[in-house]
């Protein structure tokens, strides 16, 4: 338990609460969380085209709960439909960094298991689970809509159980995450994110948190730049 | 971002500011981004901003085989994969000089149109959703699936259909295909009057795109605009008549035009194309029993297949305009080069930065969806 001013923050560890009746109160808050799911409207890729069947009205994903949204603040899951090349993957970072927690993150199709048939190219990110923390995979070159929307239906069934904890992963071995990215984007790589300081706010900092690479991250990180207004009088 | 970590400057008065639409964007077609200098809501300047998507395509396909190429050609443009496969095959087949069967010319031209059905009602849905218009879009992907379902039956895939191969088509069409085309055909003529009302000739739509992204044919001509925006500035030019491939001389169908070459302009062209594209389909329901014979001249072994030395240039007319390649071979089993000519390189790039200058903010989406831009064609 961490507080904020005198607020006490329930953490993200799955520490068994001593009250049974909060117990229940968790299970209704996930029970609520696995049916409203928000996806995030970013086609990152050629998977995306095999969305609109999965939402509109034969599939119908809207039933389940799961709808579409247009920012990152709003939206539970990140859908990664397809290959990353490296110029998208800093936005993909950096999209995920801006979600709220709980988030999830969905891998569809071949390329982000293993880079798919485009293992040989120069310009995409092979192994998405390098670079942010993947709670389902669903594989196919393009998988059905039926194949997502059960993809979806695993996500729910995790995130019922309390086993979808990508997240948190993310937040304890942010520096693992941060070496894999460094590796790609070079070593000024960097978002405006502050992960650590979310990472103490859930009371997720763990011993891989900081490391060697967050320090370089440090030695590199420059101030924001002071927001230019323009106020027309 | 804390909220610490910066703080606010005056800076001297102007309406001037910089928008960056995109990548992550509904108003967006694909991974692509657009920058925007404003001056109030008008648009001064706009620079495209592609390169997401790029896979290093034309140099993966220097690594594999003639034959593998074939698994990585559709995956160019993901709405309409059907006039990747072929015009590829066409330009292995232009080297290697290889008569195709006439049976398998029906078929592929079979699956081209049914292809352009697809990609344009997936147009129309998208077009009509960035004018707040989401009823479209429901109906127009639903009716996209059924053409879907068929692809499925023929070939085995939903959206990459790798059917198509050097020498013709991999298999004959099933028993009873044909009647399941033609009762598609006859649902999709019946829709034509709904669709009709809810968005060609609905109001709301109707005052939302017209004189919207005026292109002339001078102009369009210049830039290298083809296909159905082309022809929405008044120039009856279509490859699969003015150049016939395949069977395309053998049919008869008509080719729209519309002269005010605005957004209305171009969303009619493709309304009157997808019925053109029904009216091919019902020759070809006709036609396709009566013409025997196999569906593929025999070629070597794929393993081993060292294809002519020669270059080719074939083209084909593609739902998004004319899509053309570029092959060379060197004599070896592997192509010694392949460029794409994908038509959205051209639209989504300097023809929208040109024809978005002095537009309102809120049109550009529309602008964008009416060209119909396909970005993994413009990063390849």
């Amino acid at each position: 338990m961490s507080e904020i001013g005198n607020i006490p923050v329930t953490t993200g560890n799955d520490k068994k609460r001593s009250n049974p009746l909060a117990n229940v109160f968790d299970e209704l808050i996930r029970f609520c969380q696995a049916r409203s799911m928000f996806m995030l409207h970013y086609c990152t890729g050629c998977g995306a085209i095999e969305l609109p069947p999965a939402m509109t009205s034969r599939f119908d994903m809207e039933r389940l709960g799961i709808q579409p949204m247009v920012t990152p603040r709003q939206a539970d899951i990140l859908l990664v439909t397809g290959y990353v090349s490296v110029k998208t993957l800093k936005r993909v970072i950096l999209t995920y960094e801006q979600m709220q927690s709980p988030k999830y993150v969905i891998g569809i199709c071949s390329c982000t298991v293993n880079g798919g048939m485009y293992w040989q190219s120069y310009a995409t990110a092979k192994i998405l689970n390098e670079y942010m923390p993947v709670d389902v995979y669903i594989a196919g070159c393009m998988p059905r809509p039926e194949a997502v929307i059960s993809g979806l239906r695993r996500l729910m069934g995790n995130i019922e159980n309390g086993k979808a904890n990508g997240w948190k992963d993310y937040y304890q071995r942010y520096d693992y995450y941060l070496g894999n990215q460094q590796h790609l984007f070079g070593d000024d790589w960097q978002t405006p994110t502050d992960i650590i300081g979310e990472a103490n706010f859930y009371d997720l900092k763990g011993d891989e948190t900081c490391g060697e690479h967050t320090k370089i991250l440090e030695q590199h990180q420059v101030p924001l730049e002071p927001l230019p207004m323009q106020i027309k009088f | 971002m804390r909220p610490e970590n910066y703080q606010a400057v005056s800076l001297p008065c102007s309406n001037e500011y910089e928008l960056f639409i995109g990548p992550n964007h509904p108003g967006i077609e694909g991974n692509y981004a657009f920058k925007l200098k404003l001056d109030g809501d008008r648009v001064l300047s706009g620079k495209a901003d592609a390169g997401y998507l790029h896979r290093g395509f034309e140099k993966l396909m220097e690594g594999r085989l003639w034959i593998q190429n074939l698994a990585i050609v559709p995956r160019i443009c993901v709405p309409d994969p059907v006039p990747m496969e072929v015009v590829y095959s066409l330009s292995v087949e232009a080297i290697e000089n290889t008569e195709v069967p006439e049976r398998a010319q029906w078929i592929r031209v079979m699956q081209l149109e049914l292809s352009r059905v697809a990609s344009h009602l997936f147009t129309f849905g998208g077009h009509a959703a960035t004018t707040g218009m989401y009823t479209p879009s429901f109906w127009g992907v639903a009716d996209r699936d059924l053409a879907l379902d068929l692809f499925e039956e023929l070939t085995g895939g939903r959206v990459y259909h790798i059917y198509n191969i050097p020498g013709g088509v991999r298999r004959d069409i099933p028993d009873g295909f044909l009647d399941r085309l033609s009762q598609y055909l006859d649902y999709l003529e019946s829709r034509q009057n709904d669709y009709d009302n809810l968005l060609f000739t609905n109001l709301v739509f109707v005052k939302r795109a017209r004189d919207i992204g005026c292109l002339n044919q001078e102009n369009a001509l210049e830039w290298g605009v083809t296909g159905p925006n082309l022809r929405a500035t008044g120039l009856a030019f279509d490859v699969r008549r003015d150049d016939p491939y395949l069977i395309y001389d053998k049919l008869d169908f008509d080719i729209p035009v519309q002269t005010a070459g605005d957004c209305l302009a171009r969303i009619l062209v493709r309304r009157d194309e997808l019925f053109q594209s029904v009216r091919i389909l019902r020759q070809i329901i006709k036609h396709l029993p009566s013409v025997k014979g196999p569906v593929r001249t025999p070629i070597p072994n794929p393993l081993a297949w060292n294809v002519k030395a020669g270059e080719s240039y074939s083209r084909v007319e593609s739902s998004k305009g004319e899509l053309a390649y570029y092959t060379v071979s060197d004599g070896g089993d592997m192509p010694y080069r392949v460029h794409v000519r994908g038509p959205s390189s051209m639209h989504a790039v300097q023809v929208l930065e040109n024809m978005s200058v002095g537009e309102r903010i809120e049109d550009i989406a529309q602008i964008m969806f009416s060209l119909d831009a396909c970005p993994p064609e413009v990063d390849r």
